[in-house]
């Protein structure tokens, strides 16, 4: 009798232990974001914001270079983008570049040796392409990046390939059997779909493709075209990485009570728009057309290259490396040589608008 | 005095202290002769004397219940065997990833036609199965109702819990035009279809039929731990027999009424208690199977909606006006 | 009188917890007792303030009215009223009266000579209550996450705290709790369908005896729990429910902060298989 009863309250202090094991615990960091009562608040643990924070940190800056002298152009030859920097300045790009996507092989990782000037190396193609995009992204997008901007450093983060990317799925292997078909989610342990049984794959309607994301009516009554009911899993699989891969809820974006309204979402969705627009044209106009010329060890399972979502820049934070201004001692990078200075609607918008209410 | 786990002045009935041993109960004989031959099984298990009744069967086997089962298995099966597929036939990764995993119905595209068997049709077939072995179990209930001499109230209460399942995946995709409409089998799965329809359709919190079945939802748990509380509190007077203090009131059923009485001005009686759970219970279902049925027929954004009648609360802005960047262009 | 039939000789004194014979009479059908002064104060201050907040909130319409906790700026202390204060003293209203109500539920049950399993049973729901707006916010530092007082105002601040862990289906207590909700009302179904089917039988038939009940069940599912375990059981499933409800409310911010989905992982990492 007193054997059973024992027995039991183990086994239930065993098990409340066990899924306890897999929790956090108090204090927690509170944000609020919507007006009070609505339940719009960030809830953030500030141990594991703690733990991660070595991980989105810029590093040191480079000292300045001399401005003065022949251009870059004029003293050596094939430089086709930077070629408007002083030698001084173009040096510096070179050494800053080196260091935040091979530190460990050096300039050779790009360049023949032999020859600086000879694009023999696919990586030093690839390097000059990548350049390219990150003035587009920091002059077109301002919307999205404003002016804290990108440099190689936030997507490479040392490492010669960025961490978080994403490639193509093969087809499933259900695919012409008589049964067990996936139907592209019903997968344990996705990481681009935070581990739902969510569509795995967000990312080829959405970030290659311009697949509508929208999916609710903007009328009470069904006037217009149908839209099936997947569709909503889509793009609920694609708001959960975001969700992920910054770091933040669905209250960072959105009042939920009326996820469509335009007028209820805070000014982060704004962001967010532009945000993935930028994506779009990161992947099809600078990474697919590099896909000829890789290596098979830095293309996916479908022969496709490496291509970017929210993760890869953001890497689980709202701000990329915690909202560090890298580009200010990086002006090369701002923009391409000879464009004009360009603002975004947003950074015309009073700060106080783009950053959530304390 | 005995110890207890909690500190209580005195007994209450949570547990039974003394537990009987007795003959296996064969049931109340029934009509046919051959019926109650059909009976099968009968064993103690004693682990549950200390709740409810220890005996465990003799269950009724006959042909409603037999071929509701084999339709059951054959359904219930070949979702499995799906599943089991999905992972390659490995029985590990079909554990490890079981909540996971999932038959899903056809794609929009094809409207509501027979797909090919891996593109839905599986899900149409166990779909087929499981209904046809739900409505020979409804059968199979009003069936022993009739045959012991009850009212059938208790089938009728399924029946409402079968409306509500007919709507999900059969009443609502045919009017829908498409079975990619309906529910899918898999346990995360049918949660992400639940999330996915309140998204699609504009917030189901807003739908007033989805409002009346939550208030039904919480109804029924408040009414079972009143009633239950109650039964259990007047129970050393013989509460608990209350088909006697149905026909025969009892200080039970006085005392039960008079405590509801006394603390909300009203009462039920020992009859029409049950007739308020069944009701609360059975209109759960009843107007949830309504609430979906008019999702995305009548009603296509349940927010909208909401806002065109007046329902909607509106918050003070606190950002400057948002525009949509699409119509800002 | 209001009185039933055979409700006089149940009208003694006694089974009071405060104040003995001062305040042990009935007003119509309601016994008041100590606890009874004390609801009716909080009730009539709370429903008051209720009124006051839904004048100065712009709207009288039942659907719309919203009175609001404070900002998370203020943390635990006292807000302004028009500010969230006035939700807080609504709060304290809200858990004196339900105190109250459990307390009068308990002298009720003295005097009739009852367990106390009914006022037992609504601590576990006013349980529920204080640890939305007691419990939670008092572990995350500020009475701003109360749920509003209003019809569809508390449903939006429920369509977000939910959204906040991405996909709160997921939560594995509110899992548990859902399904013991369903269950709780299967059950109810099938015990109020049992008794009536029971006593109320086609035409002609003689009411039926508990034999036939346990029969019905025996036939269909090969068990029947019986007429007490089944009160026993509905108690225990009603209040797990609501227990499990709390429970997935307060672990979600308090002690879990990513996305419910994500909470799993511990699933597929076991040594077992990973």
């Amino acid at each position: 009798m007193a054997q059973t009863r024992f027995a039991l309250i183990a086994a239930a202090g065993v098990l409340a232990s066990t899924l306890l094991v897999g929790c956090e615990r108090l204090p927690m960091d509170t944000q609020q974001v919507g007006y009070r009562g609505t339940g719009m608040e960030q809830v953030t643990n500030p141990r594991i914001v703690a733990a991660n924070a070595p991980r989105h940190v810029a590093p040191p800056v480079l000292d300045p270079a001399d401005a003065s002298g022949p251009r870059a152009s004029q003293a050596y030859q094939n430089v086709k983008v930077l070629g408007h920097l002083s030698v001084g300045e173009f040096t510096r790009t070179m050494i800053a570049i080196t260091n935040w996507v091979s530190p460990e092989q050096g300039c050779v990782y790009c360049h023949n040796p032999a020859n600086f000037a000879d694009d023999s190396m696919q990586t030093k193609i690839v390097s000059r392409r990548m350049v390219q995009m990150t003035q587009e992204i920091n002059s077109t997008w301002k919307n999205h990046v404003v002016d804290t901007g990108v440099t190689c450093y936030t997507c490479h983060r040392g490492k010669n390939v960025p961490e978080y990317k994403w490639f193509a799925d093969p087809p499933a292997p259900s695919a012409g059997r008589m049964l067990g078909n996936d139907f592209g989610q019903n997968k344990a342990g996705k990481k681009s779909v935070g581990n739902a049984s969510l569509p795995y794959d967000p990312f080829t309607p959405y970030f290659l493709g311009k697949d509508e994301i929208r999916f609710t009516a903007t009328t009470a009554l069904p006037v217009n075209a149908q839209v099936p009911l997947k569709q909503a899993e889509v793009t609920h699989a694609l708001m959960i990485h975001m969700s992920e891969g910054l770091g933040v809820g669905c209250v960072n974006c959105h009042n939920t009570r009326a996820f469509a309204e335009w007028s209820q979402s805070p000014p982060a969705r704004v962001q967010s728009w532009y945000g993935i627009r930028m994506v779009r044209e990161v992947n099809n106009v600078f990474m697919v057309p590099l896909t000829p010329g890789q290596p098979k060890e830095r293309l996916g399972r479908t022969g496709d290259i490496a291509k970017v979502n929210c993760t890869t820049c953001h890497q689980g934070v709202n701000k990329p490396l915690n909202g560090a201004k890298m580009l200010t001692a990086h002006p090369e990078l701002a923009k391409p040589a000879g464009a004009p200075v360009r603002t975004s609607a947003l950074s015309e918008l009073p700060l106080s608008l783009i950053k959530p209410a304390n | 005095m005995k110890k207890t786990l909690f500190p209580v002045p005195y007994y209450q009935n949570l547990f039974t202290k003394v537990r009987v041993n007795a003959p296996v109960f064969p049931g109340v004989p029934l009509e046919r002769e051959r019926d109650t031959a059909e009976r099968a099984g009968g064993i103690h298990a004693h682990v549950l004397a200390r709740f409810g009744n220890a005996q465990i069967g003799p269950i009724y086997l006959g042909f409603l219940g037999v071929a509701s089962l084999i339709f059951f298995v054959i359904g219930f099966t070949s979702i499995g065997w799906n599943m089991l597929v999905q992972v390659n036939y490995s029985p590990i990764e079909f554990v490890k990833q079981l909540f996971w995993l999932s038959v899903d119905p056809p794609s929009a595209k094809y409207g509501l036609q027979l797909p090919p068997l891996n593109e839905g049709g599986w899900w149409l077939f166990a779909g087929f199965f499981i209904t046809v072995s739900i409505l020979l179990w409804w059968a199979r209930v009003y069936r022993r109702a009739r045959a012991l001499g009850l009212g059938t109230h208790v089938a009728w209460a399924f029946a409402a819990a079968i409306w509500l399942f007919l709507v999900l995946g059969l009443f609502r995709p045919v009017l829908m035009g498409s079975w990619s409409e309906a529910v899918p089998f898999g346990i995360f799965s049918h949660l992400d279809w639940t999330t996915a329809f309140s998204l699609r359709y504009g917030n189901l919190f807003y739908n007033p039929f989805h409002m009346l079945s939550i208030v039904f939802l919480y109804g029924s748990v408040l009414l079972f731990a009143m009633h239950a509380g109650t039964i259990l509190a007047v129970s050393r007077y013989g509460g608990d027999r209350e088909i006697e203090q149905i026909y025969d009131r009892g200080t039970a059923s006085e005392r039960a009424a008079l405590f509801w009485r006394w603390t909300m001005g009203f009462n039920a009686s020992m009859e029409s208690v049950h007739r308020w759970a069944w009701w609360f219970a059975v209109l759960t279902c009843i107007t949830g199977g309504i609430g979906i049925l008019l999702t995305g027929t009548v009603v296509d954004n349940w927010y909208l909606w909401a806002v065109k009648h007046g329902v909607a609360p509106a918050y003070p802005e606190i950002w400057g006006p948002i525009i949509d960047p699409a119509v800002a262009k | 009188m209001a009185m039933l039939s055979f409700e006089r000789k149940y009208r003694v004194r006694g089974g009071t917890l405060l104040g003995g014979d001062l305040f042990d009479f009935w007003v119509g059908p309601f016994y008041v007792g100590f606890f009874g002064i004390t609801t009716v104060f909080f009730t009539f201050v709370g429903t008051a303030l209720i009124l006051y907040g839904a004048a100065i909130g712009g709207t009288w319409n039942l659907w719309q009215i919203n009175i609001a906790p404070p900002d998370l700026k203020y943390g635990l202390g006292l807000a302004p009223l028009k500010e969230g204060g006035l939700w807080q003293i609504i709060t304290v209203c809200a858990i004196g009266a339900f105190g109250s109500w459990a307390l009068r539920e308990v002298e009720i049950s003295r005097k009739l000579g009852m367990g106390y399993h009914v006022p037992v049973a609504f601590s576990v729901a006013v349980l529920g209550y204080v640890t939305l707006v007691v419990i939670r916010p008092v572990l995350l530092g500020a009475w701003g996450h109360g749920f509003p007082y209003g019809i569809l105002s508390h449903l939006d601040w429920v369509s977000n705290v939910g959204y906040q862990y991405l996909h709160f289906h997921y939560n594995p207590a509110h899992m548990i709790a859902v399904t013991l909700f369903f269950t709780t009302t299967l059950a109810l179904a099938m015990h109020g369908g049992l008794i009536l089917s029971s006593t109320n039988p086609p035409k002609g038939e003689l009411v039926k005896t508990p034999e036939h009940e346990d029969s019905f069940f025996r036939d269909i599912i090969g068990y029947s729990v019986g007429t007490l375990g089944i009160h026993r059981l509905g108690l225990f499933l009603a209040l797990s429910a609501v227990f499990f409800s709390a429970v997935c409310i307060v672990i979600s911010g308090p002690f879990w902060t990513r996305g419910w989905p994500e909470w799993w992982g511990w699933w597929l990492r076991l040594p077992i298989w990973s």
